[in-house]
């Protein structure tokens, strides 16, 4: 199979591609198992394999995918006529940063395949944790588990030939429950990292448990707890909200397709311009962010992108000022072409798609923030006068240019004078991101920094999921508007 | 008709029988082609031909599914799949209800959605239409992005319990076309959906386009104050906010579980503004209908909102096993929601500026991110986007930059509603996400609500 992509591909540069890469599947294997108060709704594996041509012809790109590989010449010429289609319509013709072609294998770290595991196992631990979550006060109870690995190999006409095994393992509990006017609250736990592996061994029992007996606790106490009022707090975000705050307001604003005018059909544009990188203040000087593809064991670590270019470590805030973004070959050279200075340094390895039938478009990896010198989560709520400590993601909308939102959480602390006073329900927040992100006025330290997986973030027509990372300590933000 | 589909259906069928399970089959078969617009080029042409196959096994009260995607030469490995399905139903915990499994009862073959010259519109054709809806609009500054997004989809089943078939074919096309400033970043939009080629009108999206870039080109935006506002509704908010319903509204499985603002007491009670009626109604081709559902049962006509009363819940078959509710049809990729129209004579942007008014109207096209803040209270949240106009009394118009709407949908389609358009159209809220599910939504053209509160306004775009 590889020789003949070989081929193909050379016969495509032969017809004048200035580029070609294949993505091919040799499979990637999915199990997915839902059980819902007590009942086992969802058993189901999937697999798919096939291939995902990409092909760049006078500046433009064409794509092609299919699951049937018995006629690959087609599925080339597919993809090279949809190049030659797209050509008629070039703005900025398509040139791609400079990069070394490599021979190289990517594993994720994992100890136990999940799928050695047999599936009564797997059942018998769904069916522990609802046990676990079956409480008073608990009116609906879900364990989901999803276990992916996939095996993707990636040739370019550029002389690159990547192999990647992947494996992946995502688990959330969640609870909900009724308060006396017979509103719905929730709570929720999504397993992050743990350790230095995400195999199977990633599913710790006991500390799951825990998790469990955490959320239907929070989520009880919620259910009796007064509204949220509606006024001007400190924020001070657990990382069970702050990865989001994170994800939607840094990540996405600073994916550079974004900020190039590439997703305005769909998921937006970005506040931030070129002109900002190297000048924005972008948040208070205790703000330093990156995207850091390096860290070990997350979904956000994939060892090269989908343009075959290694996973790095970038910073992308500094002290507050902007200085990089999310970037795959394509942009980062449109980007310093249209600034007219080099603002990016080569490809930042973001470039991700989600399968073989999608294109790889700027992704997030993990975009972390650094953990911070204002001390642990009680030193935080001691030096905070009046605050709303907030945990746990229940809705999220935002700007179509990330320049402000609004986040509903599942559960909200009232913080007087240093102390946690109470819970309070149906607790929300929002602000203009700059504002907030200026606002920021203490970064707890190490022993409040958390990696959290997100298993769906949407990008892209058509429309892609793609898993990442993010590593956060508990943040304040100053001066923010609640309850609303 | 794709012969090779029913045969390849049959003869897993016939596996299953040979293997003594109780297992049923869809094959989905897509053709989707994307042509993506950006920074006036096209940035990305692409097209996917995906088989998949999704096999469900039961035993008793167990029940296991094993999915692929396939090719249609691949029948070894697709009874391999059956093979892995069996397997795993055996290891599968029963559930503490009855799952039905479906009988077809009679063959059905519906294409009547499927458009051959829609299925065969070539990339020239596409780009032809790009060039129509913008010719004269671009400049160096106002930059075309969008999508030409369309397809064949097919999705067919058969189960081991009769030898009968369903079989649905149907192709879609959805074109958003956004013009956006570059250093500016104000935009405004047109989009169309359409299930045959002769629906495909470029002119009407040159028309709105060209009307709203009027207002965006020649007017200095502003920051417009928070407070009450008598809002106009363009179809894609509306048909957000149907859709909405959907999930967190009249889903019988979700009310159940406590996440729905209705309850079973509400029905045949006024919830919404007596101008609210709302349907699934399969009878629109325009919403790229199922007229069975993946149990066999008829779709028909199906009242949600009848004057604002609320009719009925839909279900889910595995949610009607479950909480004992009789079944209503409802076991389909996507209903066919259809809003009725109102009073008010106004199809088109033009007619709604030429509107008489007595106070500001703000007209919201489009509500970007919307999300639930609170199930229980129909409590939604969304921004405006893509060339919203602040219609001022004295007949001037003000292009406001964006503002941010927190609300229940029951004040949205409550008391405060004023009127709708008579003329209603799709609009397309096709996701594509995963395996293509052409959706669109019936809603009029406006909608107008007195009263709502702007709780965010943008300083800038
Ligand atoms: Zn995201």
């Amino acid at each position: 199979m590889l020789q003949q992509i070989q081929q193909q591909i050379k016969r495509l540069k032969a017809r004048g591609a200035t580029y070609v890469d294949t993505r091919w599947y040799p499979y990637e294997k999915t199990d997915a198992l839902t059980m819902w108060n007590g009942n086992l709704k969802n058993a189901a594996s999937a697999s798919e394999s096939g291939a995902g041509i990409r092909v760049l012809y006078k500046g433009a790109w064409g794509f092609s995918a299919a699951s049937d590989l018995a006629d690959l010449a087609g599925l080339y010429d597919q993809a090279f006529d949809n190049a030659a289609a797209a050509a008629e319509r070039v703005s900025f013709p398509v040139r791609l940063a400079e990069k070394d072609a490599l021979q190289a294998q990517f594993a994720s770290p994992c100890q136990v395949n999940p799928f050695d595991v047999p599936l009564a196992e797997k059942v018998a631990f769904l069916k522990e944790m609802d046990a676990r979550l079956n409480q008073e006060g608990v009116f609906q109870r879900i364990s989901d588990a999803t276990f992916v690995r996939k095996q993707i190999i990636f040739v370019d006409s550029e002389g690159s030939e990547i192999e990647k095994t992947i494996t992946e393992v995502f688990f959330t509990l969640q609870v909900a429950g009724l308060d006396e006017q017979g509103e719905m609250h929730e709570r929720k736990f999504r397993l992050g990292r743990r350790g230095e592996s995400r195999g199977w061994e990633s599913i710790d029992r006991e500390y799951l448990s825990e998790q469990a007996e955490r959320i239907v606790r929070e989520m009880n106490q919620v259910r009796t707890a007064p509204q949220c009022p509606k006024e001007e707090r400190s924020v001070i975000l657990l990382p069970g909200i702050m990865y989001l705050q994170t994800h939607e307001t840094i990540g996405h604003a600073l994916e550079l397709d974004r900020i190039l005018g590439y997703e305005l059909a769909y998921a937006g544009g970005s506040f931030v311009t070129l002109e900002d990188f190297g000048r924005l203040r972008y948040g208070s000087p205790r703000l330093t962010a990156r995207a850091d593809a390096t860290l070990p064991n997350s979904p956000g670590s994939f060892g090269y992108d989908d343009d075959g270019v290694p996973a790095q470590d970038n910073l992308l805030i500094d002290k507050g000022l902007l200085v990089g973004a999310i970037t795959g070959r394509q942009m980062v050279e449109e980007a310093n072409s249209k600034a007219r200075r080099a603002i990016f340094k080569g490809s930042g390895g973001a470039n991700r798609a989600t399968a073989f039938y999608r294109v790889p478009i700027e992704r997030m990896t993990n975009i972390n923030i650094d953990a911070g010198q204002d001390g642990s989560l009680d030193d935080i709520i001691r030096n905070t006068e009046k605050g709303l400590m907030v945990d746990g993601d229940r809705s999220w909308s935002i700007g179509s240019n990330r320049e402000q939102f609004h986040f509903g959480t599942e559960i909200g602390w009232l913080v007087d004078e240093g102390r946690v006073t109470g819970v309070v329900k149906n607790s929300t927040y929002k602000g203009d991101t700059l504002k907030f992100w200026n606002s920021l006025s203490a970064v707890g330290d190490s022993s409040t920094w958390e990696v959290r997986f997100i298993e769906n973030c949407g990008k892209g027509q058509p429309n892609q999921i793609m898993q990442l990372g993010h590593g956060v300590p508990v943040c304040r933000f100053d001066h923010v508007t609640i309850g609303e | 008709m794709n012969e090779r589909i029913l045969t390849t259906l049959r003869a897993l069928r016939q596996s299953a029988l040979e293997k003594g399970a109780d297992a049923t089959f869809l094959i989905h078969e897509e053709n989707s082609y994307l042509m993506r617009f950006a920074n006036s080029a096209i940035s990305l042409n692409t097209n996917e031909h995906l088989v998949r196959l999704e096999i469900t096994a039961y035993d008793g009260k167990k029940r296991a599914s094993y999915g692929m995607i396939t090719d249609l030469n691949q029948l070894n490995a697709m009874r391999e799949g059956l093979d892995t399905a069996i397997a795993m139903v055996a290891h599968a915990m029963p559930l503490d209800y009855q799952p039905t499994v479906p009988v077809y009862t009679e063959t059905f073959i519906d294409e009547s959605g499927y458009d051959l010259a829609l299925a065969q519109l070539s990339n020239a054709e596409k780009l032809a239409y790009f060039n129509a809806a913008v010719a004269h609009l671009e400049t160096d500054d106002i930059r075309l992005s969008g999508i030409f997004s369309c397809g064949a989809n097919i999705m067919a089943m058969i189960g081991t319990r009769s030898e009968h078939l369903q079989y649905f074919a149907s192709t879609d096309a959805q074109v958003s076309i956004v013009l956006a400033h570059a250093t500016l970043k104000w935009e405004v939009t047109a989009e169309q959906s359409a299930w045959r080629k002769e629906d495909l009108n470029p002119a009407a999206l040159h028309r709105d386009l060209a009307l709203l870039l009027d207002h965006y080109h020649h007017d200095t935006p502003q920051q417009i104050p928070l407070g009450a506002y008598d809002v106009v509704f363009g179809p894609a908010a509306i048909a957000e906010m149907v859709s909405f319903m959907g999930w967190i509204g009249f889903n019988g499985g979700l009310m159940k579980r406590g996440f729905s603002f209705l309850s079973e007491e509400q029905i045949g009670q006024k919830i919404f503004s007596d101008q609210i009626t709302l349907q699934d109604d399969p009878g629109r081709l325009e919403t790229y209908p199922f007229k069975r559902d993946f149990l066999g049962l008829p779709r028909r006509s199906f009242s949600l909102f009848e004057k604002g009363i609320f009719q009925a819940f839909t279900w889910y078959q595995d949610d009607a096993d479950e909480f004992g509710a009789p079944a209503s049809g409802h076991t389909v990729p996507h209903t066919s929601l259809s809003l009725a129209g109102g009073r008010q004579e106004v199809a088109t942007l033009a007619e709604l500026l030429a509107l008489p008014r007595e106070k500001d109207l703000l007209y919201i096209p489009f509500l970007h991110y919307m999300n639930i803040v609170n199930p229980s209270k129909a409590l939604v949240t969304g921004t405006s986007r893509f060339g919203a106009l602040l219609l001022k009394a004295d007949g001037s118009v003000v292009v406001p930059y964006n503002v941010r709407l927190t609300q229940s949908l029951l004040e949205i389609f409550g008391e405060k509603v004023a009127w709708a358009s008579r003329q209603t159209l799709p609009y397309n809220t096709s996701q594509s996400y995963g395996a293509r599910n052409p959706t669109a939504v019936v809603v009029p053209a406006f909608l107008l609500v007195r009263d709502l509160e702007i709780s965010h306004s943008n300083s800038s775009y």
